[in-house]
């Protein structure tokens, strides 16, 4: 054991984090709702459920289906409207102290831009992250899986922003390095990968697909090896931080990812099989950096492909 | 709300597939209120993933012992019913909504209380039956209990020894009546003097009761399953119709949910 207690902070494009155990966009609500189980602050930052501009109902149940090792949802991004958070859930969470970042869900390049404006003006967000890869919404991921069109979004933010800005990546794509690319080109400062995976399961009894919306995303530890997979290449094509998620369960997982090229990790699922997953990976990356001697986390960051 | 890791102490199979587990908790068993639940983590594995929402039977809080009904219905559930005694078990609870007692949510009426359990359905409505017993003043209980046959009529002496007068209707006449659960309520609601009509069962039976306490004009309140995540209200996973458009939470708002709340025909239709 080193004497001195290893630095787990990072840095993702301009916002500090003390450590690199994000809660993920969806799983998460808006943070309070496990304030009562532990010390939310304790956290890297919490990415807060997709914002979309205006209340939405979401899909009709069932939303969430079991599958191997995973799960797949499809909540159709139900929503009380940007305004509802910014006056009723931001306050809420800015009393924890943790960083705020605010995924964004939009239909069309304005409504991206008009949400990125708000959360700027809002002043509690600490960075946004672009979701263009939510796969149940309709025309969710078409953003996500063209390059010109994640450019086009990604441009339009950052003229509407100062706040550090991360884009979320679709795994659904033949070559997800081409639109972190295009989204870094556009002035994406950090990157997220991956959401989930397009997927669907069939209830042979009634004959009839099991969700509601008939697909939704696959999540959980099925997912875990695209997932690195993915961060390992994103990492080998791009110069801004990763921020590394899906499938993660244990330090063990987010160290993977962490080796990988991740900068921070993102917990998702986890936290319903374990609601409190992520202070214990935070609590296991910094025993694993004390047991390694590393004097800081960021000396991991893809350590693997050397 | 707490998570804890809690030794189990008993795991009696009483009926097939129906297993009643007594665990040994700090917090949750003098925490809980009837009609909630404890999301309980499937035992050494990821497959299957999520947790299972069991409704609380019985909390006894001098010892911090909380009783569970596990009914059999895939292999989360056969894994949880398979724990031996001695064996711990992950616990996050208690979670959801009570059901509101007489004197609170309105319910200041004169009158007796309706219990209606359908099958495994029993589970919160003995905790409630038993909540209710040591109320002052003491509120009149009649309990109505169905299923489909006599080995289906699960925990029945804990519901009975809790209500002052019992019910019992099963689908093929093993014991009690013949019929449907809903049968007997009609002639208990037609009796008059109920004041409120608790109800806990599969969701066909609980449209109806909702629609016959609607006709009456006595207030209901049904426990709800879905689909569950997070089980504290954050990924929006197990959201049911409400009435008049929308959705609301069986974990958060729910279980408990005043009858008119919900648009049954929907939730009814989905679990067709």
């Amino acid at each position: 054991m080193s004497s001195s207690s290893p630095d787990l902070s990072v840095s993702i494009g301009g916002l500090k984090l003390k450590n690199p155990v994000m809660a993920a966009s969806g799983t998460f609500g808006y943070g309070v709702e496990y304030a009562e189980l532990f010390d939310i602050g304790a956290l890297g930052a919490i990415v807060i459920k997709a914002v979309t501009l205006r209340p939405r109902e979401g899909n009709r149940p069932p939303r969430v289906v079991e599958t191997p090792a995973g799960m797949l949802n499809a909540i159709g991004r139900q929503h009380p409207g940007a305004d509802a958070v910014i006056a009723e859930k931001l306050p809420e969470l800015a009393k924890h102290d943790v960083p705020i970042i605010v995924n964004l869900s939009g239909e069309a390049i304005d409504e991206y831009v008009e949400l990125a404006e708000k959360f700027t003006e809002c002043g509690l967000a600490d960075a946004l992250e672009l979701n263009v890869s939510c796969p149940n919404v309709k025309h969710g991921m078409v953003f996500g899986t063209c390059p010109e069109l994640t450019g086009e979004l990604v441009r339009a933010v950052r003229r509407a922003t100062d706040l550090p800005l991360i884009t979320k990546l679709s795994p659904n794509v033949t070559d997800i390095t081409e639109i972190a690319v295009s989204a870094v080109e556009a002035g994406s400062d950090a990157l997220s990968a991956i959401n989930t995976l397009l997927g669907m399961s069939i209830d042979v009894q009634r004959r009839r697909p099991l969700l509601g919306n008939v697909t939704g995303g696959l999540s959980g530890p099925a997912i875990k090896p695209v997932a690195l997979r993915c961060v390992w290449q994103v990492y080998e094509a791009v110069e801004v931080p990763v921020i590394g998620m899906g499938g993660i369960m244990d330090t063990s997982d987010a160290l993977e990812f962490i080796m990988a090229g991740a900068s921070a990790v993102g917990v998702g699922t986890a936290h319903f099989v374990n609601p409190t997953v992520s202070v214990e990976i935070v609590e296991g990356l910094q025993r694993y950096c004390g047991e390694h001697g590393l004097a800081s986390i960021s000396d991991l960051i893809g350590v693997a492909h050397s | 709300m707490v998570s804890e890791e809690c030794r189990l102490l008993t795991n009696e199979p009483i009926a097939p597939d129906h297993h009643v587990m007594t665990l040994a908790t700090s917090q949750i068993a003098k925490l809980a209120r009837p009609g909630q639940f404890v999301h309980l983590r499937i035992p050494g594995t990821y497959d299957p993933l999520l947790r299972r929402p069991i409704s609380v039977m019985l909390a006894e809080r001098a010892h911090g012992h909380l009783q569970l009904v596990v009914r059999v219905a895939g292999r989360g559930t056969e894994i949880i019913a398979k724990t031996a005694a001695g064996s711990l078990l992950e616990l996050l609870g208690p979670l959801g909504t009570p059901f509101p007692l007489p004197g609170e949510g309105g319910l200041t009426g004169e009158g007796d209380v309706l219990l209606v359990a359908g099958g495994v359905g029993v589970a919160p409505l003995v905790f409630l039956a038993d909540a209710l017993r040591e109320f002052d003043p003491p509120a009149y209980v009649r309990g109505l209990f169905g299923a489909a046959n006599e080995d289906m009529l699960v925990c029945w002496t804990e519901f009975a020894a809790r209500c002052d007068e019992f019910y019992v209707t099963t689908e093929d006449g093993s014991a009690g009546e013949q019929g449907l659960i809903t049968e007997a309520l009609a002639g208990q609601l037609e009796r008059g003097q109920a004041r409120v009509v608790y109800a806990c069962g599969p969701v066909g039976m609980m449209a109806q009761v909702a629609g016959m306490c609607r006709e009456v004009h006595v207030p209901c309140y049904c426990s709800l399953e879905q689909r569950m995540g997070c089980g504290v209200g954050a990924c929006l996973s197990c959201a049911v119709q409400a009435a008049g458009g929308g959705y609301v939470r069986v974990c958060k708002d729910g279980p408990i949910f005043a009858a008119e709340r919900l648009d049954w025909e929907a939730i009814a239709g989905e679990q067709q």
